[in-house]
């Protein structure tokens, strides 16, 4: 973290800003009543082909899988994933995620008789660690390194699990079920108990 | 004989924001017949907030931030913490509404766009200027002497308190006047942990609540705080002060207050005969209209930069240097606060205490540095307070965890170890050299676009770096496992000149009419029925957070003016 990320973080921190307040742009009809607006999710995408999209669905299996509560499957974050790649990404991003991509398409089946989604959970795994020590030299590891829009030159496992893990906890499903969600709470109080299995609460770092 | 012309207004008020608002509404008490004027878009309370209560899961991109849409439009804007989506429509486009950012030195200049202005936007905090405040000027030299002294004020912030609700704790503190509080937020548990730590390691340090205009008990129309969290997306239950919430509904129930939104003006007419200001002319943002209004009195409430702004466009034979200018320190004396995270603390306490709710403020620790008496040998003149968060780590400040699968997930949804952090706001100086002005370059609408010459000058470096390395002492003493600290601290590194949004100064009081713009009334020396009471009138800035003093001022100047009027001297 950079001397002026450090202090925006600490402006973030102390103003209090959520997760939903770091801005995404609609359109003034689209913005009547956020509230009301259907999810994000639900945009319209076509962004990968079926194989791609196939991909992206098992890998966010494995960052985020269903076990007793929902996973990010469940909570639709492929479609995030897609669209963030679609609409939200730089072109340079995208053509990271694009080798990323289509180097696990053509890569596994050479290496391992089998394409990516047909292969066992934990061998899936296994290629996502291995991508994940290849790239543990990158900034976006960096503790504290949070707070920014994005690392434009980080590699395609970081952008998939960045995108996973905040389309997750930013999700109804994963705000709702795995999360705790109180959107009025009526009262402060800052004593309040926690079991060691006790989730945080949704919607930011303070909001 | 004045008394016989038909004016269209007793007073025109320009900006709705959160001095323009306590204008129309203490004005319009009087029984004064005032026009509200504001450059932003009408917006009605409650309904116009379109942000308000929406879930992460219904926003774009889910809060990432759309880059390059936003540094297209709002290249400043986008940098401030409440700029999202779902408060975009209250901030002013800067593509179309231009003005000239230096490159080398730039300033950054946050500006409203709606009915209410950055009262819907504001952080909320406020505190009391102290008689050392006051003082400052005349005791180190910089700047001009106060006209004022705190007794003079202190009823006007009792009045102002009273009507906006502000919660708080009274300390007793000479360097903070206690005010009127409703019942304070309650407090976390590690924050009880550190101020029991402080009180024994740090004793020179109080940590107090943040004195904040939110309600913790209704007041007429207002219901206490509901804790939802993000206050700057608008607060239909008004729980927040806003002009929106308060004094524009207080203003309208007299009726006597006309409110004409997409309103820019342009320019003050001077009459030389009679040594005042007889009209106001506008242009309509949407349809390009120009028009004029005539009053016996006008308020310049439209904030520090558009308020001078409007002086200096305002140009006569009698003041070719910009309206009420004779002293030339009109655009002159910008200030503005540095803020940032001096530091911030890890902390393993109190890990079985979470909280509920969202309180809408950290905890605050009042200027202790360079208090009267004490702190002889310091090598910077004046202080600086902090204003504290405290939060548990989450998935958002961790979500670049390495591991996958049901541990990642187990270990991300749950609250981690706390941190605890101090942001440092410290005062500036009034240097004659930091300044605001008009440019060549004109805007769509054929004014002059403004421009700035500012810089921070080695006291605010100075104040900065104390800042930081007492904020790791007082880290240290609470307990903090681990601490970090700003370092390296010059003027590249720290907030831009205009970033704290508490820009100040350009046309300041003083009883020298040679060497200030506004008497000790906000009313210009040079002439009468002019009264400036938005932040251009601060002679020095306090470290202190501002729009309290500002609405304070504004309501004693309306006083006096409505007293003059009737007496028949403006």
């Amino acid at each position: 973290m950079n001397r002026r990320e450090f202090m925006q973080c600490a402006t973030l921190i102390v103003t209090g800003a959520s997760a939903s307040q770091l801005g995404f742009a609609l359109s003034e009809e689209q913005s009547q009543y956020l509230a009301s607006a259907p999810n994000y999710i639900h945009t319209a995408v076509s962004y990968f082909n079926a194989e791609q999209r196939a991909i992206v669905t098992a890998i966010a299996d494995v960052i985020i899988p269903r076990d007793e509560t929902p996973g990010a499957v469940d909570a639709g974050v492929p479609r995030y994933i897609e669209l963030m790649v679609s609409d939200w990404f730089s072109d340079d991003e995208r053509a990271i995620f694009d080798a990323g991509l289509k180097d696990l398409q053509t890569r596994v089946p050479l290496e391992l008789g089998r394409p990516f989604v047909e292969l066992e959970k934990d061998q899936q795994e296994q290629i996502l660690e291995k991508l994940e020590s290849a790239a543990g030299d990158s900034s976006w590891y960096e503790f504290g390194n949070v707070l920014r829009a994005f690392i434009s030159d980080a590699p395609f496992i970081c952008q998939i699990k960045e995108l996973t893990v905040w389309g997750f906890f930013t999700s109804e499903v994963g705000a709702t079920q795995v999360l705790r969600h109180d959107p009025m709470p009526m009262e402060f109080d800052g004593d309040y108990p926690l079991s060691p299995d006790d989730s945080t609460w949704s919607g930011g770092l303070t909001a | 004989m004045r008394e016989a012309i038909q004016y269209d207004f007793d007073a025109v008020v320009v900006g709705s924001g959160i001095t323009g608002g306590w204008a129309a509404k203490e004005l319009t008490e009087k029984g004064l017949k005032v026009l509200v004027l504001e450059r932003g878009r009408d917006l009605q309370h409650g309904k116009g907030y379109r942000g308000e209560h929406a879930p992460d899961w219904k926003v774009p991109y889910h809060g990432k931030k759309p880059r390059e849409f936003y540094e297209e439009e709002y290249p400043m804007a986008n940098r401030v913490y409440a700029f999202s989506e779902a408060t975009r429509q209250y901030w002013l486009n800067e593509k179309q509404n231009p003005y000239v950012v230096d490159k080398q030195d730039p300033f950054m200049w946050i500006r409203g766009n709606t009915v209410g202005g950055r009262s819907l936007l504001w952080g909320r905090q406020v505190y009391r200027w102290s008689e050392m405040d006051f003082r400052a000027n005349e005791r180190d030299g910089h700047g001009i002497p106060w006209p004022v002294g705190y007794d003079d004020i202190a009823p006007w912030y009792s009045h102002v308190e009273k009507f906006i609700g502000v919660n708080g704790k009274a300390e007793g503190l000479p360097q903070l006047p206690d005010g009127e509080f409703q019942k304070p937020m309650p407090w976390m548990a590690l924050e009880r942990t550190i101020q029991r730590r402080l009180q024994k390691k740090a004793p020179d340090i109080t940590l107090t609540n943040a004195r904040v205009a939110v309600l913790t008990e209704d007041l007429p129309g207002r219901s206490a705080c509901h804790y939802c969290g993000p206050c700057h997306r608008g607060c239909s239950t008004g729980s927040y002060f806003s002009s929106q919430a308060s004094t524009l509904p207080a203003a309208r129930a007299t009726g006597n207050m006309t409110l004409k939104s997409n309103t820019l003006v342009e320019r003050l007419q001077y009459d030389a005969e009679t040594g005042r200001i007889a009209s106001i002319h506008v242009v309509d943002t949407e349809t390009r209209e120009r028009q004029s209004f005539s009053a016996r009195m006008f308020f310049l409430c439209a904030s520090t930069v558009a308020s001078t702004q409007i002086l200096m466009q305002s140009t006569s034979e009698q003041f070719p240097q910009g309206l009420a200018n004779r002293s030339g320190a009109l655009g002159h004396y910008l200030m503005d606060h540095t803020l940032g995270m001096s530091g911030m603390g890890l902390f393993y306490d109190d890990m079985d205490s979470y909280y509920y709710g969202n309180r809408p403020t950290g905890l605050y620790v009042p200027r202790f540095r360079n208090l009267e008496g004490e702190d002889e040998n310091l090598d910077f003149l004046r202080g600086y307070n902090y204003q504290t968060a405290t939060l548990r780590m989450d998935w958002q400040t961790s979500f670049n965890t390495k591991g996958f699968g049901a541990d990642l997930k187990n270990s991300l949804r749950k609250p981690g170890p706390w941190l605890f952090a101090l942001a440092g706001f410290t005062e500036c100086l009034p240097r004659e050299s930091n300044r605001m002005y008009l440019s060549k370059k004109l805007d769509r609408f054929g004014l002059p676009q403004v421009a700035f010459d500012m810089r921070w000058s080695d006291n605010e470096v100075k104040l900065r770096q104390d800042a930081a390395q007492q904020a790791t002492r007082i880290l240290r003493a609470a307990g903090a496992v681990f601490t970090m600290g700003e370092e390296n601290i010059s003027p590249e590194t720290m907030s831009l000149p205009g970033e704290g949004i508490h820009e100040m100064g350009t046309a300041r009081m003083g009883n020298d009419p040679a060497q200030a713009v506004l008497n000790k009334w906000n009313q210009a020396h040079d002439v009468p029925n002019l009264f400036v009471t938005d932040g251009s009138f601060m002679t020095s800035a306090s470290c202190v957070n501002p729009s309290l003093t500002y609405m304070a001022f504004t309501a004693r100047a309306c006083d006096y003016a409505a007293t003059q009027l009737a007496a028949g001297q403006l």
